[in-house]
């Protein structure tokens, strides 16, 4: 049992005594139970308490961050284009360099970004035009340009951005901070992706894997439905309501000679909760119930329910209803930032979220939760500071370096974390691997990435694997 | 009942003890008969009750690398020293120990172990060394780890041991299963629960072997069966229906990661691994011995060859082909043919590994396997089989980008049947490319569009003079002008016919095999080489090269032979499957047990290492593992065997007082009611519905390989409805099919021991509002309303669909009463009256397809 507990520090704070009797019970049987068997027993020993698997629990200590908005912008933006200036590639344009790829090294030369780099807000961030109102808010973010991932594909890195495995598909960030955390709104999934196509990788990205399923991220495709199944079959409320008297009467009956099964009632309990999830969620995503200066200030036109604007609105509306964990998911796995051809082609995907990015943190600080809510707005490489080939104004993919954002969630503003070299070729200072961008991640919400494990196939399994250190400086 | 219950109680004492060993020593008692562990050594009071504490418990914090307080656990030594505050014992006073103080959480003392106290038995154990001295056996006293943690005593790597079963004084045991169940029975002071009664039996048996429910007109032979073997008779009928391979040939595909798709970035569809599916369904039908199973899905190519001129059939021969389809499973990565090679054979590794030894190979890719005693050295013995191993390759990203052909499918027919056909459609490929070539320069439309250039050139000449000496040009400009349509046109033309035969070569080149010759996704043997240790994992840091074998702290010091020219694979399965290797029939029979009970009698059925849990019935285990073996290696014997107990035949009642003891049921005292698994599930929501195609499917609807362009960007992604039973759907590797996904289906990237059963709100809206099942419950209203004109009778038939038994009056008449009431609102909405009198119907089908009793199996 005392493996089983190390497991799940975040379990055993409770102190009830209904739940603590009932695993005193359980302790008896021994260190070697499956994980599974053991989640089922916390399952049900937490439902006994009117808990459940999603009830909110504390962290190992004072998180700076409540909830997590995680954006990740699909296809690698390039970094000295956009948070990482370099005017020294314009002072070496052409210069030939060595330039590894996937599989050989040759040489290309170097190119200048074909955009224009200001210094923004009191505190003089460099940020390209590309994200001219994102630039508006320098003083809130901060830029990690020291990021560094294992294996520049796009498949495989975005996997490690999201599980910290490159490989093999391990849990995502999101299920683990469910896992770990719980939600407040019972009513709404814990982990919610808002993707109107499917990343590289598909729905490994936000799946439980060896996690108990309660935590799966829940992909909501932008569009007249969100959610799936949340119409009832039944001609009116009235019906509906009859057949979950019906249901009660039917489960009642069964349950009756089966009274020590705590099975059922949790089932029952689960119809309950997404009877709750057909009441709210509709609500939840009705982009109409916003004021028109809100929808204005995002850009989400009178009808629109699938634009990035749309989605950056719903990650506020979910916040603000106690979701843990929001992704949002900008494009999918085609018609991305992948700019191999032409760095233009970073121009309209910018436009794209620029704005509702913007309107999203201004929103939330305007409304008091950035301070509680770690904003997170990456990708999954960089891009070569080369051109992609000779001849074109394209870059490559580029795994040593690349750049993000993080911002509220008790992180200092208006700062940077890590250096490039003068080319951005390589890291020069405090380099950040994807394991310790994760194990801040977690520290902001409260969690120690070395005690957050789980028990699978005989191994205690972490999101940081065995490495991961917290970037401690980017916190106040 | 009352008289066996007193019975069992007065067996009680001193059987506490034996409970606790029987949990927390991972070394198990190996004995027959009850140990009095009062009249037991001292060493054995050490091995049997304290080492075990230490090392499963105290060791983490104080011992090896870790001395919390400065304390360390690993040896005599080590506790009289003690730590911070001073020695750990006292010999001969354990009251005054420290150590005791601790542990049984003197508030003068920090509690150990900080997360939870121990059982009072075990505060006792300890006094109660110490008291005698604390004795600690000379040869083990060094490391706590190495010993109690070590390959030699490790239960499961060493020779399976029959006792006999235990005699039953209550007489309720029906065979040996039953009597090593009441052993434990009586040991933990429980008492089993009376049998189940017929309805139940049955529908439990249902689901079980064959995974479907019974009609109400199997329930009705059943119940009408008055000989006293009916079950028997029942359990024979199940066993032999096709049904059963689908329902155990699923539990075995779980094991064996299957899936339709490769897994690479783009999740190629491979059209020809539904062969392997078969094969196992087939193989669980035809009660295949679990040993050739084992060797056909490790070697069924070098079977299907060795026995060519043996009298072998046609189509064993193709079945054994396909069953190699077990390691061409293995995962891709990556966009290039054989990218992070390393990486699938790791999963091949690893699945090998769990399915049929219960080991976690893949720590040691890296590094010596922290807990078993699998060295790196044993991972690349094993690396190097496969290595040397020809895989297939079903496409990725450069099958269109690059243009690499899908490779290595096998043959389904024996050499010299494929071979013409192969010679024949080499033939038809050159003879197309030569025919493409051909037309490339000598189409007559080439020729036709050359004369076209010329006349145009004439015809612009002419044009060009007639401008420069009139101004206008005249006739042939005109002529010019259509001569240059007529041009393009001729070079369109011949554009598409070249096109078409392009598209042609490439469709013949591209599919790997001649569409004639059926293959399958399956190995074959490859270049025979021993590989170089990969230091920490990394193929680009070659280490010293390790020669072929298995893992040597199982081999019994005696390497396998592999002959020159051969990858190994035989002779690894030979080894896998010889008759005193532990581990295989103790895995696959546990697996079995697991199937049947919810619960294995080893809770990690994929991990019999160190780090694995402790059988909960170890004897039984071996019993059955020895009976399994001397019955040919037949798994239908052993379902016979463990249909027939009392243990599986028990209701799945509540007792108080049991529960107080054992609220796990880790001895059995009741049956476990479980859950309906993902396919069961929806199997019997089409069977109810009336709409189960019982037939087997063939191919997946993919579109044609010519046409296959799949990348990244733009992986192939495909849901496939049918009425087929579930383990029959299309799955992939990247994309989980989205009812598996939500219902707790298996992991189709990694072997699957255990199925999650989750209870989570999406489920309860599919239940509620999918549309698919509402279509369910359409049908199986109509199938109800068709059964009579009145409600009563309607209701019963639906009662006995749904829930294999008729309702009680009050039931049918809650039923009426909400029919009526549905009735009376749906006027308010509904004006057709055919919808007013179906939905009610369809609403209550819905209802009874999606409650407790559906969905739970008692």
């Amino acid at each position: 049992m005392s493996d089983d507990r190390d497991k799940a520090p975040v379990h055993a704070t409770s102190p009830c005594l209904p739940r603590r009797a009932f695993l005193s019970r359980c302790a008896a049987s021994g260190a070697g139970l499956a994980a599974a068997a053991l989640h089922q027993r916390l399952a049900l020993a937490a439902a006994l308490e009117g808990g459940g698997p999603l009830a909110p629990r504390p962290g190992h200590f004072t998180a700076s961050a409540e909830r997590l908005i995680f954006v990740f912008l699909t296809g690698g933006f390039s970094h000295v284009d956009t948070f990482d200036y370099k005017p020294q590639l314009a002072t070496d344009q052409d210069k030939l360099v060595s330039a590894p790829n996937l599989r050989e090294t040759g040489t290309q030369p170097l190119m200048a970004s074909p955009f224009k780099f200001t210094q923004r807000g009191q505190s003089g961030l460099w940020i390209s035009e590309l994200f001219p109102q994102l630039g508006g808010l320098a003083d809130d973010l901060c830029v990690v340009r020291s990021l560094h991932t294992d294996i520049v594909e796009h498949f495989q890195s975005t996997l490690a951005m999201h599980t910290g495995s490159a490989t093999v598909a391990l849990p995502s960030l999101g299920c683990w901070l469910s896992y770990a955390l719980g939600t407040h709104n019972p009513s709404l999934p814990s982990y919610v992706v808002l993707a109107e196509h499917l990343p590289y990788a598909g729905a490994q990205v936000w799946a439980n894997n060896f996690l108990p399923p309660d935590h799966q991220g829940v992909r909501v495709v932008p569009g007249d439905e969100p959610v799936p199944d949340l119409r009832s079959p039944a001609r009116s409320s009235t019906l509906a309501e009859l057949e979950a008297e019906m249901l009660r009467t039917l489960n009642e009956r069964h349950a009756a000679a089966r009274p020590e099964d705590a099975n059922l009632p949790a089932r029952d309990n689960s119809f309950a909760v997404a009877r709750g999830l057909m009441r709210e969620a509709p609500e939840a995503f009705d982009a109409a119930r916003e004021s028109a200066a809100t929808l204005a200030a995002y850009g989400v036109e009178p009808g629109d329910n699938r634009s990035f604007a749309w989605q950056c609105l719903m990650a506020r509306r979910l916040a603000e209803r106690g979701v843990r964990v929001v992704e949002l998911i900008d494009t999918g796995s085609h018609d991305n930032w992948d700019a191999h051809g032409d760095m233009q082609a970073h121009r309209p995907k910018a436009q794209r979220v620029d704005g509702p990015l913007a309107a999203m943190l201004a929103d939330l600080k305007s409304r008091g939760l950035l301070d509680s809510t770690l904003v997170v707005i990456c990708t999954e490489f960089g891009r070569t500071p080369w051109t992609d080939a000779k001849g074109t104004k394209g870059r490559n993919h580029f795994a040593k370096a690349f750049s993000s954002l993080l911002t509220g969630g008790g992180v200092r503003g208006g700062i940077t974390y890590g250096e490039t070299n003068e080319h951005g070729t390589e890291i020069a200072a405090d380099p950040c691997h994807v394991h310790d961008f994760h194990a801040t991640i977690l520290h902001a919400l409260g969690l120690d990435h070395e005690r957050l494990t789980y028990r699978f196939a005989g191994r205690d399994f972490r999101l940081t694997d065995v490495d991961g250190h917290v970037l401690h400086n980017i916190f106040s | 009942m009352h008289t066996a219950r007193r019975r069992i109680h007065e067996l009680l004492p001193a059987a506490a003890l034996l409970v606790l060993a029987a949990v927390l020593v991972p070394a198990v008692v190996r004995a027959a008969e009850p140990v009095d562990v009062a009249a037991a050594g001292a060493d054995e009071l050490f091995e049997l009750k304290i080492r075990p504490v230490l090392a499963g418990t105290c060791f983490k914090c104080h011992g090896g690398d870790k001395v919390s307080q400065g304390l360390r656990v690993d040896s005599r030594e080590a506790l009289l020293s003690g730590g911070d505050s001073g020695p750990a014992i006292i010999p001969g006073d354990g009251a005054a120990s420290l150590l005791v103080k601790a542990i049984q959480r003197d508030e003068a003392v920090s509690a150990m172990p900080p997360d939870g106290a121990l059982p009072a038995e075990v505060v006792a154990d300890f006094r109660a060394w110490i008291a005698a001295g604390a004795k600690w056996p000379a040869a083990t006293a060094d490391d706590v780890k190495a010993d109690a943690f070590s390959a030699a005593r490790h239960w499961a790597f060493g020779p399976v041991r029959v006792s006999d079963p235990p005699a039953d004084p209550s007489d309720w045991a029906q065979g040996p299963i039953d009597q090593f169940i009441a052993a434990r029975h009586r040991a933990t002071g429980v008492y089993p629960q009376p049998p189940a009664d017929r309805r139940t039996l049955v529908r439990r048996a249902f689901f079980d072997v064959i995974g479907l429910p019974p009609s109400p007109d199997e329930m009705e032979a059943c119940l009408a069966d008055s000989s006293p073997d009916w079950f028997a008779r029942l359990v024979e009928r199940l066993l032999a229906s096709p049904a059963y391979g689908e329902r155990w040939g699923r539990h075995w595909l779980d094991v064996a990661h299957y899936a339709d798709t490769a897994g690479d970035n783009a999740d190629y569809p491979i059209p020809e691994v539904r062969l392997y599916r078969d094969y196992v369904i087939d193989a669980f039908n035809d009660d295949l011995p679990f040993n050739e199973f084992v060797r056909e899905q490790l070697a069924g190519d070098i079977l299907a060859r060795d026995s060519l001129t043996s009298g072998q059939s046609r189509e064993r021969y193709a079945w054994r082909i396909a069953a190699t389809g077990f390691l061409a499973l293995s995962r891709r990565y990556a966009t290039a043919p054989f990218e992070l090679w390393h990486l699938t054979l790791e999963d091949t590794l690893d699945t090998v590994g769990s399915a049929f030894l219960g080991l976690t190979l893949r720590c040691a890719r890296c590094h010596d396997h922290k807990y078993d005693p699998t060295t790196t050295a044993d991972y690349y013995a094993l690396y190097g089989i496969f290595a040397s191993t020809q895989f297939p390759f079903a496409g990725s990203e450069e099958f269109a980008s690059k243009q690499f052909p899908r490779s290595g499918f096998v043959s389904l027919l024996p050499p010299d049947v494929a071979a013409p056909l192969m010679a024949r459609h080499a033939e038809q490929l050159a003879a197309l490319k030569t025919k493409t070539a051909d037309f490339e320069k000598h189409d007559p439309l080439l020729e036709h569009a050359r004369q076209l250039e010329a006349q145009l050139e004439f015809q612009r000449q002419q044009a060009e003079a007639a401008r420069a000496s009139t101004g206008e040009a005249g006739g042939f400009g005109k002529l010019s002008e259509q001569t240059e349509e007529l041009l393009k046109s001729v070079r369109k033309q011949h554009e598409k016919q070249l096109a078409t035969l392009q598209r042609d070569v490439r469709a013949l080149q591209m599919c790997g095999l001649p569409p004639d010759v059926p293959c399958a996704y399956a190995v074959q043997e490859g270049t025979p080489a021993d590989v170089p240790i990969q230091r920490k994992g990394d193929p680009g840091q070659p280490g010293e090269v390790v020669p072929r074998g298995v893992p040597r702290f199982l081999d019994g010091g005696v390497p396998i032979a592999i002959p020159a020219g051969a990858s190994g694979r035989l002779q690894l399965a030979d080894w896998l499957v010889r008759p005193d290797n532990p581990l295989v029939p103790r895995v696959i029979v546990n697996r079995v047990w697991q199937h049947h009970f919810g619960r294995g009698l080893i809770a990690t059925p994929s991990n019999f290492g160190l780090r694995g849990a402790a059988p909960t019935h170890p004897e039984l285990l071996d019993w059955l593992t020895a009976r399994f073996v001397a019955d040919g290696w037949s798994l239908k014997s052993l379902h016979r065997l463990i249909l027939s107990s009392q243990t599986y035949q028990m209701a799945s009642g509540y007792d108080a007082e049991c529960a107080a003891r054992d609220a796990e049921n880790a001895a059995y005292w009741r049956f476990e009611r479980r859950r309906l698994d993902a396919e069961a599930l929806r199997d019997a929501w089409l069977a109810t519905s009336g709409r189960l195609d019982r037939q087997r499917p063939g191919v997946h609807p993919f579109p044609p390989i010519r046409d296959w362009g799949w990348s990244q960007h733009s992986p192939f992604k495909a849901v496939y409805e049918s009425n087929h039973r579930t383990v029959y759907l299309m799955t992939q590797r990247l994309q989980r099919h989205p009812y598996l996904a939500l219902f707790d289906g298996p992991d189709t990237n990694h072997t699957t021991d255990v199925r999650t059963s989750s209870t989570v709100p999406l489920q309860a809206l599919f239940a509620l509002n999918n549309p698919w099942l509402a279509e369910q419950a359409a049908a199986f209203a109509e199938r109800v309303m068709a059964a009579g004109s009145d409600a009563p009778s309607r209701v019963r038939w639906a009662y006995e669909l749904a829930y294999g038994r008729e309702p009680a009056d009050v039931e049918v008449a809650e039923a009426q009463v909400f029919l009526e009431r549905y009735s009376a609102e749906i006027v308010k909405t509904a004006g057709d009256t055919a919808v007013r009198e179906r939905e009610p119907w369809q609403s209550l089908a819905r209802l009874l397809l999606t409650s407790n009793e559906f969905v739970y199996v008692d």
